[in-house]
């Protein structure tokens, strides 16, 4: 639940943040999408715009998250994996 | 960083949580002057959120930030895109007026008018209202599921809920004009498009869930403010404190003991302040970062220290200077000016009389010259040099604008095409413009012309814009 909360909060707040200058600098009547003005509305467009910021941040949130784990963390999965090879070669 | 944890050999080394579980917090409710001051704030701030998105101006919502127009408007102003100076202004006062108030005051913003405070502040009423006090609300926390209970939960979250999607409507009120949002929704007639009810039950169940389940979670987990606000104290900044001095040792006692003859402090331990605490700390043990300055504290404290008829103020707003040299409100208030303060507040000042200035001054009208890419230059058929030009004109106004259009900056240079345009309010027109030179008045290549638009129903509406006029 923690480690959800730092992943999904934070990208929520950066997210917001670059949702607001992205979109008052740029009219996203005049994006192209794969070459194809995009013809949905401005809330639609806000909206899904909103959405893939915060997926992007999450991603970054995510690889802090998971790269930030200090020895003793990763070692123990390690272990805990090799462990698991262990028990099944036993078998 | 979780501390560090020995390798053990064959099981998965126990990782030390950064934090505890959390418990249920049972905020038991208070009253008194601080307690007042915060439901007058959530009064306040409560009424200008719920009902300014009601209020109309020239036909129509008042305050409207209408993303689907790229238009805001606040009362007599619009902002268009090109306004994100303002934007940009606004996020530099609010910052400095955060800077100014915490040096003065500690977290006044988070214990008065954060709106996380004050949802969960009514939020709060609503369960004391149906699960009664705080004894109980445990006590019914305690019990097994039965009819009651269940009742009991089910009418609290059923009003919770409520109250959300109310707050999420009024949110997405100020974003699409509430009236047309209000007629979609009464006849279940979404026109405008999914997103809206998306984002009511969005920002809703948010509310509810922040309001009601989170709580003090997130001013302690969430919040970057709690985290960097000792950036902003200093020894002169006001704090919720407790006056360590006075209250201990602490301990019970009947009311008529001469505690002082016991040994005792002013402290009767009757855990009121933790009881009544919405992050769930003991102030006694002195300045936390879940403090979030509420003054619940000093009200329960208060209360009990009239009922032992000792003096109020165990509890108190001070300072960390003033506890050390045992100032009085005097000495206090007295360092309530000094250079920290003093610096934010003349900046603050300073910043907000600019951007009053260039609001008051800013012309409702706004010209963007491009030139013809296409075909840079010609020759017309009295050898004169022809350029061609595309004037985009918005008429930031809200009535429409007669404007004509001039040129200067060569000798004989003169506009050949229309030059008076009439545009509605509120509205952006691309006007085309051919520009005529005589030959010999410039030099080959690109020689500074300029634009003037004006407007004919008022003078002082008039712009000036620069270009280049090509001649090869």
């Amino acid at each position: 639940m923690k480690q959800l909360t730092w992943v999904l909060w934070p990208s929520f707040v950066v997210a917001g943040v670059a949702e607001v200058l992205f979109f008052t600098l740029i009219d996203p009547q005049q994006l192209y999408l794969f070459g194809e003005p995009v013809d949905w509305s401005r809330m639609t467009i806000y909206s899904l715009g909103f959405f893939a910021l915060w997926a992007t941040c999450a991603g970054s949130s995510m690889l802090t998250c998971f790269i930030q784990r200090d020895a003793a963390e990763v070692n123990s999965c390690l272990v805990a994996a090799a462990c698991k090879d262990r028990v099944a070669l036993r078998r | 960083m979780s501390a560090p944890t020995p390798l053990s050999g064959d099981s998965a080394a126990p990782v030390q949580s950064l934090y505890e579980a959390r418990k249920n917090i049972h905020v038991r409710s208070v009253s008194g002057r601080f307690s007042t001051w915060r439901w007058a704030l959530v009064w306040i701030t409560q009424a200008v959120f719920y009902g300014l998105c009601w209020l109309p101006w020239n036909g129509r919502q008042a305050v409207l930030f209408e993303l689907a127009e790229r238009k805001f408007y606040i009362f007599g102003l619009i902002f268009w895109p090109q306004d994100v100076f303002y934007l940009a202004v606004l996020l530099i006062i609010a910052a400095y007026s955060l800077f100014l108030f915490t040096a003065i005051g500690g977290r006044l913003f988070c214990g008065y008018a954060c709106p996380q405070t004050v949802y969960t502040e009514i939020f709060m009423w609503i369960e004391e209202k149906i699960e009664g006090g705080r004894n109980s609300r445990m006590k019914l926390d305690a019990e097994p599921m039965s009819a009651r209970k269940f009742g009991l939960k089910a009418a609290k979250h059923g009003i919770w809920i409520a109250l959300g999607l109310w707050t999420g409507f009024t949110f997405v009120g100020y974003f699409t004009p509430i009236r047309t949002l209000a007629n979609e929704v009464l006849s279940f007639n979404f026109g405008l498009g999914p997103w809206e009810t998306f984002w009511i039950l969005f920002y809703g169940f948010t509310t509810y869930g922040n309001a009601g389940w989170m709580r003090e979670q997130v001013c302690k987990y969430m919040c970057p403010y709690a985290r960097f606000q000792s950036a902003m104290f200093d020894h002169d900044t006001l704090i919720v404190t407790y006056d360590a001095e006075r209250g201990e040792p602490r301990g019970a006692r009947s009311k008529k003991q001469d505690y002082q003859a016991a040994g005792k402090g002013s402290c009767v331990d009757c855990g009121i302040c933790v009881q009544v605490c919405p992050t769930g700390i003991d102030i006694r043990d002195g300045l936390q970062y879940e403090c979030i300055g509420c003054s619940a504290c000093i009200d329960g404290c208060d209360q009990v220290m009239d009922k032992m008829s000792y003096p109020r103020g165990l509890i108190r707003y001070s300072t960390e200077h003033a506890m050390q040299a045992k100032w009085g409100n005097k000495e206090v208030f007295a360092h309530v000016l000094r250079p920290r303060t003093l610096i934010y507040g003349v900046i603050l000042a300073l910043i907000i009389i600019a951007a009053g200035a260039a609001l008051a001054l800013r012309m409702p009208l706004k010209v963007d010259v491009i030139r013809d890419r296409v075909e840079q230059a010609r020759e017309d058929e009295n050898l004169m040099i022809e350029n061609h030009y595309r004037l985009q004109i918005m008429n930031v106004s809200e009535v429409p604008q007669h404007y004509l259009i001039d040129v200067s900056g060569m000798a004989g240079i003169f506009i050949e095409s229309e030059r008076s345009v009439v545009i509605p309010p509120l509205t952006t027109q691309s006007v085309s413009v051919e520009v005529h030179v005589p030959p010999a008045s410039g030099k080959k290549g690109y020689n500074r012309i300029y634009f003037a638009v004006k407007s004919l129903n008022d003078e002082r509406i008039a712009v000036r814009e620069k270009s280049n006029f090509l001649i090869p």
